[in-house]
């Protein structure tokens, strides 16, 4: 029997280079772009659409190792929790007197904390879901900023902290250049290292990666870990950029940022998704929020349309598949 | 009456790209067991779920009593007596066993469309009483073991009352004891008037069983005959379309020093008292019965099973192996059992596949090189000659043999010294087969020393050098080539407790 | 002999009785341990309180655990109840003189068509039941909002007929308990001796399986989220009969208090599997909490911290219990 060649070099096919989610949100980018462009005059002043992002990348931060999360096929609905028991420690401590860095610094703590206990819950006991876990403990961490706080604000941050959300490197908001050095860290984490590959794996299939000799649970501890830390940098962002912090701070972004990262093509079920993709979304929704809020459409239609965009962006690709096998068939 | 029960002429089904049945005819006899034989990717399966109702033949016939017809649904196919019993348990492991029975035809209170739950445990338990089971209907499914599900099973078939029954590989998970309960109960069925097609890979089932034989290659129909009138030989060629000369060929390796021992190795629930060792060059073959505690040992070993007791030496060191990491670096690797759940990621290329336990191998200080990933998994794919055209090819778009090859491939792809090997060749095509071998006999050739675990008699008679026999959590003999006898194995994998004392 | 027995027993006390009965345990520790803090707590009128504030929750939880059983969630029950309740409140306030009972059913088929849009999607469509819920969790919230032009329904809008669904009484017992009850009823005998109830089950147990043995699988998912739209739309009309005001977030963030409610309940994720009596005493459990917290003199602050040490210790200890019968079983096999 002749030897068998097997190529190593990956062909490049134009086709399935187009073919790809994230070139659907391009066009998507653009086309709010354009039609914010038409729709108002003020809209593409560079100065102010900069400006813009302030409004929207502190939550976008944690978008980014949401990604992982849901890449290894978990879910984390704790994280806007994390974000506000994080920010109220940090309040707390400021008005107790503690400097502020310190303050910063347990804000860190905090978040880094209740990844880690979603983390070791879920390595502990494996036959529990990520949703059940990461609910309760969802319920726990606000319901102790809670405890810590009751119905209070708390506040009167020192000047320089405003800087973190408000402030500008040059013209450009230092918020964003946060944004765009901690995105392309991810990024590279998740798409070059043998960090990323082994959550791709355990995605896919974690039984498969235990016999590979990967190591499941420190990986996962580390990704919810990871995410911990960063709704403890979400939480500095935006009590900066508020002002002052109260326990039911960033209710709901839990499901805005998962629908960011699915509007994305991260996949819920784990194994499927890039950075570049949710990174697309995240300014796709912050743009469209923005200019929507220029001509003075409520935000309650945003929502709608945010649903719409979610049910439609994971609609395509299922009928796609459905209907290339119909075409299969005829042929 | 037409003398056959069912008939198919013609049937051609095409899925997206591939022809999955090519004109394929298919006749069987009332009262009769007809084995449906073929390698993996032969079309049975397709076939079976063509006859079932689940899909619908894009060309073809089927006759069922002499009268054409065809099938809407699997609920059309079950109302005329056909009933299938699938390769892979189906059932419902939350609901009860009547349930299980039950589904799809529950009684039903003719009015109020009411659950008759009393009647239906009634029947239940009358069904398995008749099949001699040792279970009650109440309890739930997933509390059962494979081979009373498979009993489960067949009583559902009966509670249709089917005039057909089509049984997908029922002994692939059985123990040998379980498959002679099976044969009991499949001849009694026979018995009773009822039509049964028997998909097999063992050629033992068949010659147990069968009256005629029907062999599918590469989708098309290759021939039916009785089976006292085939040989061995007759059947291989016509199933894998050329002659297999030897299917065990044992390659001479030389034994070298000992690398791996066990000493009193311990779980309680699982093993006791385990003892073995193996050294550079052999070929140790570990058997018993399903549910001896095989894997459980080679699971303990390669640290993804914790154990009590006892300790592992390895190159005369006492080692403590924590996790899969720890043995892979020791040097200790493990092919599992099930290759799609625990071998492989079906939906990744099968480069990606086998770097992944020494992704160490093809980064620097954690960063990926895939230039050389790719290279490295290409020399390796082609030293186990993986059909495929490149190390971007899917996984799942292999055949069963060549993703057992894949896996192997991903063992080679570290340094090890001894590699664990867990029923390598369960449900795979002959053809894959013998290549499977000559790779196990390459690497005890090159020095490796290696652990397999089988349940195929003739695989363990054939390739080991020395065989360890375990029942119930014991290892209960250990053999030398020369001195074991496939009557040797039997008797110490079943032996009685009492006759052990 | 005897011993037999009594190992016989134990084998016969599976795991979802031992997780039943060990809730009926804590709710009752729980009850005594409230009652002597505050003998207000077991009378009549505070545990007709405690019903009527938690029938909503049980209400929910039947369309929920339906739901979870194959193997679904369902994220938009709360936007789905600010969407029903908004409308009909709105309706009745224009017409004063409407039947309360219609303002019921028009409740509920608002939120039967909420139910049946996200179905389609999950069951035809193939999306992903919590993807499709958390779209439609924004889309309803966001209808709710427009519908009422951001503005709230308050009090003196209503006419004193549709406030009076939530104080009346059937046979001495307020409505929303006896709606509850009925619901549970109807729910039980669905469930448990009907076919369609069955294979709910089956589709949660094993999908493939179930699509093999003739099962209209879509069928299912369709009818169980279309359930669940109809119990939230009911829940919706009742939720602002009782407080009496309909505002655009109505119920934010209550679907977690409905998936609590079965988690505690027993109800499995995975799917497969979940009984009336679990839920009813996984809502009961939480309706004591709120309830008794206030009356044990806790800050109404410590409450969201203690439910929800509460459901992670249940969740918790029902793992242990499952690992410890397993555990025990393995003992048994004699090697």
């Amino acid at each position: 029997m002749a030897q068998r060649n097997i190529l190593a070099k990956k062909q490049f096919s134009i086709k399935s280079f187009f073919f790809q989610w994230e070139w659907l949100l391009v066009i998507v980018f653009i086309l709010i772009n354009v039609m914010n462009a038409n729709i108002s005059d003020y809209y593409l002043n560079p100065t102010l659409l900069l400006d813009a992002t302030m409004t929207f990348l502190d939550k976008a931060l944690l978008v980014l190792p949401m990604v992982f999360i849901l890449v290894l096929g978990d879910i984390d609905i704790s994280v806007a929790s994390t974000i506000a028991l994080s920010s109220v420690v940090m309040a707390v401590l400021y008005n107790l007197g503690v400097p502020m860095p310190v303050a910063i610094l347990f804000c860190l703590l905090v978040g880094t904390l209740c990844g880690y206990i979603n983390g070791i819950l879920l390595t502990k006991f494996k036959e529990l879901s990520a949703v059940i876990v990461t609910l309760s403990t969802m319920i726990i961490f606000r319901g102790i900023a809670y405890i810590i706080l009751e119905d209070q604000a708390a506040g009167k941050f020192p000047k320089w902290f405003n800087f973190l959300s408000w402030g500008y490197m040059g013209k450009i908001p230092f918020i964003l250049i946060v944004f765009v050095i901690l995105a392309i860290i991810f990024g590279l984490l998740l798409h070059k290292t043998t960090f990323g590959r082994r959550i791709f794996a355990m995605g896919n299939n974690i039984e498969a990666c235990r016999f590979s000799g990967v190591q499941v649970d420190k990986i996962k501890v580390i990704v919810f870990t990871l995410t911990g830390l960063m709704a403890g940098v979400t939480a500095i962002f935006l009590t900066s950029r508020m002002g002052s912090t109260r326990p039911n701070v960033a209710m709901g972004y839990e499901l805005d940022i998962i629908a960011m990262a699915v509007l994305g093509g991260v996949s819920t079920a784990g194994g499927k998704g890039r950075m570049i993709g949710a990174i697309l979304a995240i300014f796709i929704i912050g743009f469209l929020r923005y200019g929507l809020g220029l001509i003075n459409i409520p935000a309650q239609a945003l929502l709608i349309i945010l649903g719409l965009l979610l049910i439609v962006s994971v609609m395509i690709p299922n009928l796609k598949g459905r209907f290339q096998t119909l075409r299969k068939v005829k042929s | 009456m037409s003398e056959y029960i069912l008939e198919l002429k013609g049937i051609t089904k095409i899925f997206p790209g591939v022809k999955a049945l090519d004109r394929v005819e298919f006749k069987l006899k009332r009262g009769q067991i007809h084995a449906l034989m073929g390698e993996n990717g032969a079309g049975k399966s397709t076939f079976i779920k063509v006859i079932t109702g689940v899909l619908t033949p894009n060309e073809g016939e089927i006759y069922l009593d002499g009268q054409k017809i065809s099938f809407k649904n699997p609920k059309e196919a079950q109302h005329m007596g056909i009933a299938a019993i699938y390769q892979h348990v189906t059932c419902y492991p939350d609901l009860t066993v009547t349930e299980n029975i039950f589904m799809g035809h529950e009684k039903v209170q003719k009015r109020t469309k009411r659950i008759l739950w009393k009647e239906m445990h009634e029947e239940a338990k009358v069904l398995l009483d008749e099949l001699c089971a040792n279970f009650e209907p109440k309890v739930l499914m997933g509390s059962l073991s494979v081979a009373q599900q498979q009993i489960v099973e067949i009583a559902k078939a009966l509670s249709t009352n089917a005039k057909i029954i089509i049984m997908d590989e029922p002994t692939a998970a059985l123990t040998k004891k379980e498959s002679e309960e099976l044969y009991r109960i499949t001849e009694k069925l026979r018995d009773q008037g009822a039509a049964i097609i028997f998909i097999s890979h063992r050629f033992e089932d068949m010659y147990r069983l069968a009256s005629e034989v029907t062999v599918f290659r590469d989708a098309k129909y290759i021939g039916t005959w009785l089976v006292n009138e085939i040989t061995n030989e007759n059947l291989i060629v016509a199933m894998v379309g050329r002659e297999i000369t030897q299917l065990y060929p044992k390659k001479e390796a030389i034994i070298g020093e000992e690398i791996l021992r066990l000493e009193g190795l311990s779980k309680t629930g699982y093993f006791k008292d385990i003892s073995f060792s193996v050294k550079k060059g052999e070929i140790v073959g570990l058997t018993g019965l399903v549910g001896a505690g095989r894997s459980e040992v080679i699971q303990a070993m390669t640290g993804l099973m914790s154990y009590d007791s006892g300790k592992i030496y390895f190159e005369n060191k006492e080692v403590e192996i924590k996790n899969p990491l720890t043995a892979m670096q020791l040097g200790i690797g493990y092919l599992p059992e099930d290759r799609q759940k625990q071998g492989l990621i079906l939906e990744w290329g099968i480069g990606r596949n086998i770097t992944l336990p020494t992704l160490d191998r093809c980064s620097t200080k954690g960063w990926m090189n895939e230039g050389v990933e790719a290279v490295m998994a290409k020399e390796l794919l082609e030293k186990v000659e993986v059909k495929a055209n490149s190390v971007f090819d899917l996984a799942s778009s292999l055949s069963g043999g060549n993703q057992q090859k894949v896996v192997v491939a991903k063992l080679l792809s570290a340094d090890l010294k001894v590699i664990i090997l867990d029923e390598p060749t369960k449900g795979v095509d002959v053809g894959s087969k013998s290549a499977i071998h000559e790779i196990i006999n390459d690497l005890a050739c090159k020095g490796y020393g290696v652990i397999m675990i089988s349940s195929e008699m003739p695989e363990i008679l054939g390739m080991s050098d020395k065989v360890v026999i375990m029942r119930e959590g014991k290892v209960t003999a250990i053999m030398d080539r020369e001195q074991t006898t496939q009557e040797l194995i039997l008797e110490s994998a079943m032996m009685n407790q009492a006759d052990f004392s | 002999m005897t011993e037999n027995k009594v190992i016989k027993q134990i084998k016969g006390l599976d795991i979802a009785k031992f997780r039943e009965l060990g809730l009926v345990i804590f709710i009752i520790i729980l009850s005594l341990a409230v009652q002597i803090r505050n003998p207000r707590f077991l009378t009549l009128e505070n545990l007709n309180d405690m019903l009527t504030n938690t029938a909503i929750l049980g209400i929910l939880a039947v369309g929920m655990m339906l739901v979870i059983i194959t193997r679904g969630i369902d994220l938009s029950v709360g936007s789905t109840i600010a969407l029903s309740g908004m409308i009909t409140a709105l309706t009745v306030s224009t017409y004063p003189d409407m039947n309360p009972i219609l303002a019921v059913l028009l409740g509920t088929l608002i939120g039967l068509v909420c139910g049946s849009v996200v179905g389609l999607l999950i069951s035809k469509v193939g999306i992903l039941p919590i993807i499709a819920s958390l779209g439609f969790m924004n889309i309803f919230r966001g209808l709710t909002f427009m519908t009422s032009g951001g503005k709230w329904i308050s009090a003196h809008q209503m006419p004193v007929s549709f406030k009076a669904i939530a104080t009346s009484k059937v046979l001495g017992i307020n409505t929303l308990i006896v709606i509850a009850i009925v619901t549970y009823i109807v729910a039980y005998y669905f469930i448990n001796h009907t076919r369609t109830g069955r294979q709910i089950y089956a589709v949660g147990s094993n999908p493939e399986s179930a699509k093999i043995s003739g099962i209209n699988t879509d069928k299912i998912l369709w009818m169980v989220y279309a359930i669940m739209g109809a119990l939230s739309g009911l829940a919706g009309v009742l939720w602002v009969s009782k407080f009496a005001s309909a505002q655009g977030d109505t119920a934010e963030g209550y679907v977690m208090n409905v998936i609590a409610a079965c988690v505690l309940g027993g109800v499995s994720i995975s799917g497969g599997s979940g009984k009336i009596s679990g839920i009813i005493l996984g809502t009961l459990l939480l309706g004591i909490l709120n309830n008794a917290l206030p009356l044990m003199l806790v800050s109404p602050f410590w409450q969201n911290a203690i439910q929800g040490f509460i459901i992670l210790i249940a969740v918790l200890v029902n793992a242990l219990v499952k690992r410890n019968i397993t555990k025990q079983n393995l003992m048994r096999r004699k090697i």
